[in-house]
């Protein structure tokens, strides 16, 4: 079938963040590194996750064998002051989905690499803990289970940790745009027109001293094309919550800081999506739950 | 021009990253970082690179356009110790090609993404210098160009630094067998020997490296119309490296780099090539942090 993105990098997100609060209370054993082993102005992180299901922007990938999502992103610090803009980011990245089923090995190409994505994104943060950032992104499948689709993506989040502490929820509104197509070609949805995609969301969670736990909460819409079938545009395309539990493997090392962290997300999907979602029957299926576990080092 | 196989980088640039890291030495002050931006155990290498031609072991790929590599390595430390095994690493990275001419943007795909490769490497340090890596990699070709090619390969270093200077050459070996799929597009996978050296010198205050390779058929890697020929290519090259940093700073060590690569080929390439040599130029930016 077709294409991804705002699905699994949100719920990576909130993994990453997790984390990363939960670390600060890691056992004193697990403390390896006396101090920060890279105090410098480059990050990177990545994960390894497992998945009985690869569902893009509520569009389903695959619908038989596993889903595994190898993906890093390489974080450049390029400014941070005090003034109205308090930090310029660049990230570079690529995420991966390598299927042992029907749209992988086990599919008419043999070949279980799926999809590859390379992304740049341009970050600005600003008081009161607002972000705005622009990502430019390539979908790619090297086992030309689709062809590539570009996007550009604005996103707006505000992070209210500062304001409401554990009661933060983490809102943010991302708007992609599809560039580049032709019909059937360059779209999620395989249709006519490129896209223009809208994506509502929070991301509330907890940290413990020994886990951490998030809740994302999120609905895609079409605003333009983006889930067109048999020339319709449908408007909903998914409603989608999902609960990440998160525990790291000690504290921050020399080699960055490890967690193990999995889920359990439900999605509800509109006309355009259950079509793509069938079931044994043959009938649209508007329901969709997916399993996940994975790793994940942030450095 | 194309195509059946892949490229003649990953010596190119390890050369190029080890450069820059013996490089630091002078930069203003306000670039420096107030200590050792990453002193964990994980390091971070990349690059983008342009070219005029590539040719993956001697075996032509393109020659039309503009070809650029961007390359990224993640490494890890994994142990370091004063026993007969000095260090333990490990490597994993992405390695791209993407063209402008006949193998990418103006070939029959229309896409411009050739090549990409992802490797992982586990490596061992021994005493003297001496080092051994066996690296597994795939090659795969996003545009279809070529069939994905799966290879085992193993190379035996040595740093002889310590005990020659300026005068080290660095030389080493690789040994790398084809698991599934083939570089020359031939009827067998294909066994292949590299035997090389890195000798390098300051120049005008520049780093200049003299990377020397010769690449050899141990069994159906070089396959043609007369069977599998023994010699695949030599090549020699020259190569420049100007830190963009004296000293690291907080995004790492920067550089730019360039060079001109002669590779003369044996019959098997050049009949491909339809030339028994080809230069190459190169210019690039490169990271270390």
């Amino acid at each position: 079938m077709f294409v991804i993105d705002g699905v699994r990098r949100s719920a990576l997100a909130v993994v990453a963040a997790v984390s990363v609060m939960v670390v600060i209370s890691a056992p004193a054993f697990a403390q390896e590194a006396a101090k920060d082993p890279n105090p410098g102005a480059m990050t990177v992180t990545g994960s390894l996750d497992f998945l009985n299901q690869y569902m893009f922007r509520g569009i389903r990938q695959n619908s038989s064998g596993i889903a595994v999502w190898p993906a890093i992103d390489l974080g450049l610090a390029a400014f941070s002051g005090e003034g109205g803009l308090k930090s310029v980011g660049i990230n570079f990245g690529t995420w991966n989905s390598l299927h042992t089923g029907d749209t992988g090995q086990d599919g008419p190409s043999g070949k279980l690499w799926y999809e590859s994505d390379f992304y740049a994104a341009l970050g600005f943060g600003f008081g009161g803990g607002t972000s705005f950032t622009t990502t430019y992104t390539a979908y790619t499948s090297p086992n030309n289970g689709f062809t590539t689709v570009k996007e550009i993506m604005f996103k707006l989040a505000v992070d209210d940790s500062s304001k409401l502490g554990k009661g933060a929820v983490k809102p943010y509104i991302a708007i992609a745009q599809e560039f580049d197509t032709d019909v059937a070609r360059g779209q999620a949805d395989g249709g006519e027109n490129a896209g223009t995609y809208l994506e509502l969301g929070i991301a509330p969670g907890y940290a413990a001293p020994k886990a951490g736990i998030a809740f994302p909460i999120k609905v895609g819409m079409s605003l333009s094309n983006y889930y067109e079938l048999a020339g319709e545009d449908n408007k909903f395309g998914f409603f989608s919550i999902a609960g990440i539990a998160t525990i790291p493997l000690g504290g921050t090392t020399n080699f960055g800081s490890w967690n193990i962290h999995g889920g359990v997300e439900y999605q509800r999907l509109g006309d355009t999506t259950a079509a793509f979602n069938l079931d044994d029957d043959g009938l649209p299926k508007k329901n969709q739950v997916i399993g996940s576990i994975g790793f994940g080092f942030s450095y | 021009m194309l195509l059946t196989g892949r490229k003649l980088a990953h010596g190119t640039r390890v050369i190029v990253v080890a450069v820059v890291m013996v490089w630091a030495g002078r930069t203003p002050a306000w670039a420096q970082a107030a200590s050792d931006p990453n002193p964990g155990n994980l390091t971070i290498t990349g690059g983008v690179d342009f070219l005029n031609a590539y040719l993956f072991r001697g075996i032509p790929q393109d020659d039309t356009g503009v070809i650029t590599w961007p390359y990224g390595d993640l490494g890890i430390a994994l142990h370091s110790g004063d026993g007969i095994v000095k260090s333990v690493g490990v490597n994993v990275g992405l390695w791209n090609s993407l063209h402008t001419g006949a193998a990418g943007s103006d070939g029959p795909s229309r896409k411009l993404w050739y090549e990409s490769d992802f490797y992982s490497t586990f490596g061992l340090g021994f005493g003297k210098g001496a080092s051994l890596g066996v690296t597994y990699t795939a090659y795969t070709s996003p545009n279809g160009s070529f069939n994905t090619v799966r290879e085992l390969s193993f190379k035996f270093a040595f740093d002889d630094t310590r005990s020659l200077g300026r005068m080290a050459s660095k030389p080493y070996v690789i040994v790398a067998r084809e698991l599934d799929g083939q570089a020359d597009g031939g009827a067998e996978e294909g066994t292949y020997l590299e035997i090389g050296a890195a000798p390098g010198f300051p120049v005008a205050g520049l780093a200049v490296n003299v990377p020397l390779r010769a690449g050899f058929s141990l069994g159906d890697y070089y396959e043609g119309v007369s069977g599998d020929e023994r010699f695949g290519f030599f090549s020699v090259a020259g190569i420049v490296t100007v830190p963009l940093s004296s000293m690291p700073t907080r995004v790492g060590s920067w550089n730019i780099h360039g060079g001109v690569e002669y590779v003369y080929l044996g019959d098997r390439n050049a009949e491909i090539l339809g030339d028994t040599s080809k230069v190459i130029g190169s210019i690039g930016i490169g990271l270390s942090y």
